[in-house]
C-alpha cells in the first residue's frame, strides 16, 4: 500500500512548461501514498518534503533503511492519523529518488541529463505535484503540510492554486531567501562544484562522484539546521575517543567527527547534481517579488484554514521570516493561527520528536476537519 | 485572573455584538469566550494570546490564534480590520496601555475593554486600613510577583479616555448586567464597582 509509485504525466505534445521557458514532457513523479482516499476525495493531505527529504515520508528509506523522515509525526493513531487521512508525498522534481531530476536519462540523448536538465523553480515542483493531484482526481487537498523548503511548496500551493487548498500548515519557512540563506547554498554548490570529481556536472557517465563536495555541502548546510546551544550541549568542546587533543588535523573533537559523519552518510542517498538545482530553486523562490511586489496579491484567492509554526532556536528560517507570512494572512483577514514552539534544536526541530508541535498539529487538523 | 469566567459575563458581552460580526480576542486564553461568540451570534472570530498551552487549546477547539503579545503583535494589523476587539482583563497587564487601546480602536471599529477598578471601596480600605498593597480573591498576587504593572481605576481610565482618541460609547453595571449608555463620570461607578467595562471607538 505504501509502496512507491512512479507516474508519468504530460507528454511530449503536452509538456510541463517551466519558468525557466524550456518544458519537460511526460514528467516523472516517484511518490508513496499512505492510507485510504475516502469515496468523497475529501480526506487527501499532501506531505511536501524539504530541500533533501523525499517521498519516503511514512516508511523505510530503501538506501539508508531507515523509518520515514516524519515516521513519528505519520502514521496509524499518530497525530497525522492514516486511519483517517490519506497521505501523498511525492517527491519533488529536481529531486534523486525517481522523479524527473538531473540524474535521470534525458530521451533526446539517452544519457543522464546532467546539466542539461533545465533549471526549475519552487513554482515548477508545484506545477508538477498538482499534475499528480489532478490524475488522483482530487479537486481539494484537505491539506497541504511542509517544513522548510516543504513549506515554500505549501506557500506556493496557497497562492497558485487556492481553490484546491481546504487547510495548509507552513512550518519554520519564508517567502524568500535572505542573502544569508543565499549565501550559505551558495557555499554548499561551490563545495560541491569545486571537487574535481564533479566532471562539470557529468560524474555519473564518467563513473566518478563528487563525494568530498557534496558531504562538504552537507556538513556546512547541517551546522545551519542546528542551534548554537544544541551543539553546545550534545558536544560542547568534548573530545572524540582521545584524552589529549593530537596537534593534528584529524577529527579530534566529538563535533567535527559527527559533521564528518552527517557529510558522509548522506551522500549514498543523495545527488550531488540534484542538490545543486534544488538549492538554486530555493534561492529564486520570493512569492512578492513574482506577485507585482505585494504578498497580499500572492495569497488574494486563498480562504484556506492555516497554521504556522516556527521554532524559537531556528536561525536559517527564524520566527521573524514566518511573521512576514502571518502579517500578509492577517491583512487579507484569513483564518490563520500562528505558533512558535519553545525548542534549542533549532531548524531541525520540524523533523524531531517535539510533543508540544505534535499536538498542535494534530488540534489544529481535527478541528479543521470537522469544518469540511 | 478569575474576575471574568461566569456565562453571565460572557453574555453581557454576547449582548454588545451584533451576529456574524469578525471579532478579535487580545489574550484570549483557552478561547472560552470566542467559543461562546462563534456559538450564540456565529461570529468570525479570531484570538492574540501569549501561553502556548492555551494556543494549543483554542486549535483543538477549531479558534485561529496567533502566538502574541498584546505591547507588541497588534501593530501587525491593518486598520479596522475587525468589527469588534476583546480585552478583557488585560489591560492592566499590558507594559504600555494607552498604545494598546489606541491600536484597539484603530485595528477595529469598536473595542470592549475591561480592568478591574483600583477605586472599588474595599482596595482603598484594605490600603487605608493595612497600609499594604491590596491582595484579595480577584486581585490574588503578592506585590513583587504580579504581573499586573498597571492598575488604574475607573475614573483613570476615563481620563485616558478623554486625553486620547478615544471616545466612550457604553459602560456596563457589570453587577446588574447592564449595558447603559456613557455619559458622565459616576462617583458610584468608581468606588462601588469591582471592575469597570467599556465600549470604546475612536474619535
Amino acid at each position: 500500500m505504501n509502496e512507491n509509485k512512479i507516474i508519468e504525466l504530460g507528454s511530449n505534445k503536452d509538456p510541463l512548461v517551466l519558468d525557466c521557458g524550456k518544458s519537460i514532457g511526460p514528467i516523472k513523479t516517484a511518490y508513496t501514498t499512505y492510507g485510504e482516499l475516502n469515496s468523497s476525495k475529501s480526506n487527501a493531505i499532501l506531505i511536501c518534503h524539504a530541500l533533501t527529504g523525499d517521498q519516503y515520508v511514512a516508511s523505510e528509506h530503501p538506501i539508508t533503511k531507515k523509518d520515514g523522515w516524519w515516521s513519528l509525526l505519520i502514521g496509524p493513531g499518530k497525530s497525522i492519523d492514516t486511519d483517517k487521512y490519506f497521505i501523498i508525498c511525492p517527491n519533488v522534481i529536481g529531486g534523486c529518488m525517481g522523479s524527473s531530476g538531473p540524474n535521470e536519462i534525458n530521451p533526446e540523448s539517452g544519457k543522464e541529463y546532467g546539466l542539461d536538465f533545465p533549471v526549475i523553480t519552487i513554482a515548477d515542483m508545484v506545477k508538477a505535484q498538482k499534475l499528480l493531484i489532478d490524475s488522483l482526481g482530487i479537486e481539494k487537498l484537505f491539506s497541504v503540510i511542509g517544513g522548510s523548503m516543504g513549506g515554500m511548496l505549501v506557500l506556493e500551493w496557497l497562492s497558485k492554486f487556492p481553490s484546491y487548498v481546504f487547510s495548509a500548515i507552513p512550518i519554520a519557512t519564508t517567502t524568500s531567501h535572505s542573502a544569508q540563506n543565499i549565501a550559505l547554498n551558495e557555499l554548499a554548490r561551490q563545495a560541491i562544484m569545486a571537487d574535481p570529481e564533479w566532471k562539470s556536472g557529468s560524474y555519473n557517465d564518467q563513473n566518478t562522484k563528487p563525494i568530498k563536495g557534496l558531504s562538504v555541502a552537507r556538513m556546512a548546510a547541517h551546522i545551519s539546521y542546528l542551534s548554537e546551544q544544541s551543539l553546545h550541549e550534545k558536544f560542547g568542546r568534548n573530545l572524540q575517543d582521545k584524552n589529549n587533543i593530537e596537534f593534528s588535523f584529524d577529527a579530534d573533537f566529538q563535533v567535527e567527527s559527527y559533521l564528518r559523519h552527517q557529510g558522509f552518510k548522506f551522500v549514498d542517498r543523495f545527488d550531488a547534481n540534484s542538490y545543486l538545482y534544488i538549492t538554486r530553486a530555493m534561492d529564486y523562490f520570493d512569492l512578492k517579488s513574482s506577485n507585482n511586489g505585494s504578498l497580499l496579491e500572492a495569497f488574494k484567492n486563498t480562504n484556506a484554514h492555516i497554521l504556522c509554526a516556527s521554532f524559537t532556536s531556528d536561525w536559517l528560517y527564524p520566527t521573524s521570516e514566518n511573521k512576514v507570512i502571518i502579517k500578509a494572512f492577517n491583512a487579507l483577514g484569513l483564518n490563520v493561527s500562528f505558533v512558535e514552539i519553545d525548542t534549542d534544536n533549532g531548524h531541525d526541530s520540524f523533523l524531531l520528536n517535539e510533543p508540544e508541535f505534535f499536538e498542535t498539529i494534530e488540534g489544529f487538523l481535527d478541528a479543521t476537519y470537522k469544518k469540511l | 485572573m478569575s474576575l471574568f469566567n461566569t456565562d453571565k459575563d460572557f453574555n453581557v458581552i454576547s449582548n454588545m455584538i451584533p451576529a456574524r460580526s469578525s471579532v478579535i480576542d487580545v489574550g484570549c486564553g483557552d478561547g472560552s469566550l470566542l467559543k461562546y461568540l462563534d456559538k450564540n451570534k456565529n461570529i468570525n472570530g479570531r484570538g492574540l494570546e501569549i501561553d502556548q498551552d492555551k494556543i494549543r487549546e483554542c486549535l483543538a477547539k477549531g479558534i485561529s490564534v496567533i502566538q502574541g503579545d498584546a505591547d507588541i503583535d497588534l501593530a501587525d494589523y491593518p486598520d479596522k480590520s475587525f468589527d469588534y476587539s476583546i480585552l478583557t482583563y488585560t489591560l492592566q497587564a499590558t507594559k504600555r496601555p494607552k498604545k494598546v487601546l489606541e491600536e484597539l480602536v484603530r485595528i477595529s471599529n469598536k473595542a470592549i475593554v475591561s480592568f478591574p477598578n483600583f477605586g472599588y471601596w474595599k482596595i482603598r480600605m484594605h490600603l487605608l486600613i493595612n497600609g499594604t498593597m491590596p491582595i484579595s480573591n480577584e486581585l490574588s498576587y503578592s506585590w513583587y510577583e504580579t504581573p499586573n504593572l498597571h492598575f488604574c481605576t475607573i475614573f483613570d481610565f476615563i481620563d485616558l479616555c478623554e486625553k486620547t482618541n478615544i471616545k466612550i460609547e457604553n459602560k456596563v453595571n457589570l453587577k446588574r448586567h447592564l449595558i447603559q449608555d456613557y455619559k458622565q463620570k459616576s462617583w458610584v461607578d468608581n468606588c462601588f464597582s469591582e471592575s469597570g467595562m467599556f465600549l470604546i471607538s475612536k474619535k
